[in-house]
């Protein structure tokens, strides 16, 4: 027999309060796990992203929200003469309420500027020009819209032809509807606006260079923002607000479990006050009666912690592949932040025993043998 | 002041002098200025009816209860004031006691265990004593077994067992045979001054029962909190 023996005979006691208490820290840590998975795996897949189209720098105003205010497209050509940029394109996006689908990404992009050039046709065709009012829809958009090439797709007053499905390798392109920038300027009533510039700088340009043009930008731009690829998801004021909501949520998921495990134990430890007598009447320290609460308190966050992980990766995996959200999600359960999660819920536990595991030291062990 | 059987300060196990217990704010006194000196090797038994204190003088001894006034020392150390008491209770004393006291979801060969954790035995080393232990209590065929699976007598053959787990020099026994039928409570009373004859240790054992009393080398007789006799042996329960 160990010392874990006797702690884990301690919780074996009343298996049913044990088993309520776990699924309680559990629920606190399937919310951490669920949606800090979810917010960062979308940060993760925009940034990608960014990167697979070739964007260098992000230009847009960030003061919108979750996304930009429009500006002046004919910023573009002013950033075009800062040295050291080798192209540039505008994008207008907008998050929009699209027939069935909730919420989904619509861009309007530059006709003949590099954001096209990743998008692989998988059926039908690119817009012929940009002048033509079509959509090509991304993989998982067109599964989300049930639309396939030759449907109509209402977007705002328009009815617009889907005359193509495209792969573009990341769940914000394939989540898409895509058409010329010209295209959703008209549509939306936004003539000479967008709210991104996609800057790519010349081959080899070292960090400093980038950072110069940067600066650059903002001397054209002062009310806008020009950010390194890296670092648009972690300075976006959406992105901060979604991240500090999940984590807000969490926190209280968590602080809900905290209550759970120090009723556990709290209760334990009123029960076991003979027991506790016992064993300070045959010599045992104080603080290994302390210790054995906190440990029976860290192992049962230990285990919350473990099933809260499946259970938080259960629930994404449900949500992934639940009707009309299917393919919007691309969430990021790293290894970091399943190990941060049990470790979270470890720390849950023993915080939670440090007042029982104080009650229990303070006991006299000839009242707590006559309880 | 009731004159003690033995005097003298070689050899004291304990001593106690002036020592006074009180409850609820000095309303209930359990002790009331009580002097005693018990020596090495010595069998005192403390007798008097329910309520006189002699459980409270047993607890004081094994420093489950500290003492509201007077000086109590082991071995010339302040009981009250050690600095480290659970050692005290784990090493020196093995206390048995009359409701066993026990753990229930624990098995017998773990109950024995359980104050090995305050020494230095490896996994291996604190089972192999248990079952040594309860081998030398004739419970070996026991080991597996749930205290609630055995009778009064075994379940107090495996409390003296696990009294003994640290070796420790004195043994303090609270009505020890108080819960079991006479036939149970004459092995017990056996086992007990067996080891208190082979091993040599000190036994304190307060209870009821005069037979029993009888069979110790020194009885002190306690009422209303006060020692009220302290003589050797049979003589002093005929004074009773």
């Amino acid at each position: 027999m160990t010392f874990i023996t006797i702690v884990v005979r301690g919780l074996l006691r009343r298996p049913v309060r044990t088993g309520l208490t776990l699924v309680g820290i559990s629920i606190g840590i399937a919310a951490v796990v669920a949606l800090v998975g979810l917010s960062s795996g979308y940060e993760k897949s925009m940034t990608e992203q960014l990167d697979q189209i070739g964007v260098d720098i992000v230009v847009s105003n960030m003061a919108g929200g979750f996304l930009p205010k429009v500006f002046d497209a004919s910023l573009q050509g002013k950033i075009d003469k800062v040295p050291g940029v080798a192209k540039t394109t505008t994008v207008l996006m907008e998050m929009q309420s699209v027939e069935e689908a909730p919420m989904i990404m619509v861009s309007g992009r530059e006709w003949g500027g590099f954001t096209w050039d990743k998008l692989t046709v998988t059926s039908g065709r690119l817009p012929r020009d940009g002048a033509e009012h079509a959509v090509v829809l991304g993989r998982m958009a067109a599964e989300v819209l049930k639309k396939k090439v030759g449907d109509k797709l209402q977007l705002e007053a328009e009815e617009l032809p889907v005359v193509g499905i495209v792969d573009g390798r990341g769940v914000v392109e394939n989540g898409a509807v895509i058409l010329s920038l010209q295209a959703l300027q008209e549509i939306t009533d936004n003539a000479g606006k967008a709210n991104f510039v996609d800057v790519r700088v010349k081959p080899n340009s070292t960090k400093e260079e980038v950072s110069r043009i940067c600066g650059e930008i903002k001397k054209i731009f002062p009310e806008g923002r020009a950010v390194v690829t890296g670092e648009v998801v972690s300075t976006s004021q959406g992105f901060r607000i979604a991240r500090a909501m999940s984590w807000s949520t969490s926190f209280l998921a968590i602080v809900v479990g905290v209550l759970g495990v120090m009723n556990t134990m709290l209760m334990t430890v009123f029960e076991r006050t003979h027991e506790i007598g016992i064993l300070l009447a045959v010599g045992w320290k104080r603080r290994r009666i302390v210790y054995m609460v906190l440990c029976e308190s860290a192992l049962l966050g230990f285990f919350g912690g473990l099933i809260g992980v499946a259970l938080g990766a259960l629930g994404v995996w449900v949500l992934e592949h639940t009707t009309g959200i299917r393919g919007m999600l691309e969430p990021d359960l790293s290894p970091k932040l399943l190990l941060t999660s049990v470790a979270i819920a470890v720390v849950v536990g023993v915080i939670s025993g440090v007042y029982p595991g104080w009650r229990s030291s303070r006991l006299s062990p000839s009242v707590a043998l006559q309880a | 002041m009731v004159e003690t059987a033995t005097t003298g300060s070689s050899d004291v196990v304990y001593e106690a002098v002036g020592l006074k217990k009180e409850f609820d704010g000095g309303k209930v006194a359990a002790l009331r200025g009580v002097d005693l000196q018990i020596k090495q090797g010595e069998f005192v038994a403390i007798i008097g009816p329910s309520g006189c204190g002699k459980s409270t003088l047993l607890a004081s001894l094994g420093s489950l209860d500290r003492p509201s006034e007077g000086t109590l020392t082991y071995r010339g150390q302040s009981i009250p004031d050690m600095a480290d008491p659970a050692a005290y209770r784990a090493h020196e004393i093995g206390f048995i006691f009359q409701a066993f006291q026990l753990l229930p979801t624990f098995k017998v060969v773990e109950n024995v265990q359980i104050p090995m954790f305050e020494g230095t035995l490896s996994r291996s080393e604190r089972r192999e004593r248990a079952v040594e232990l309860l081998k030398s209590v004739g419970l070996d065929h026991r080991l597996n077994h749930f205290p609630s699976e055995l009778s009064g007598g075994e379940r107090q053959r495996v409390a003296i067992a696990r009294s003994l787990a640290n070796g420790p020099s004195v043994l303090l026994a609270d009505e020890p045979t108080g819960n079991l039928d006479s036939n149970s409570a004459q092995q017990i009373l056996e086992l007990i001054l067996q080891l208190h004859r082979d091993l040599g240790m000190t036994l304190v054992l307060v209870t009821h029962d005069l037979t029993i009393a009888e069979r110790a080398t020194r009885v002190v007789s306690m009422r209303d909190g006060r020692i009220v006799s302290d003589r050797v042996s049979a003589t002093s329960t005929a004074a009773i």
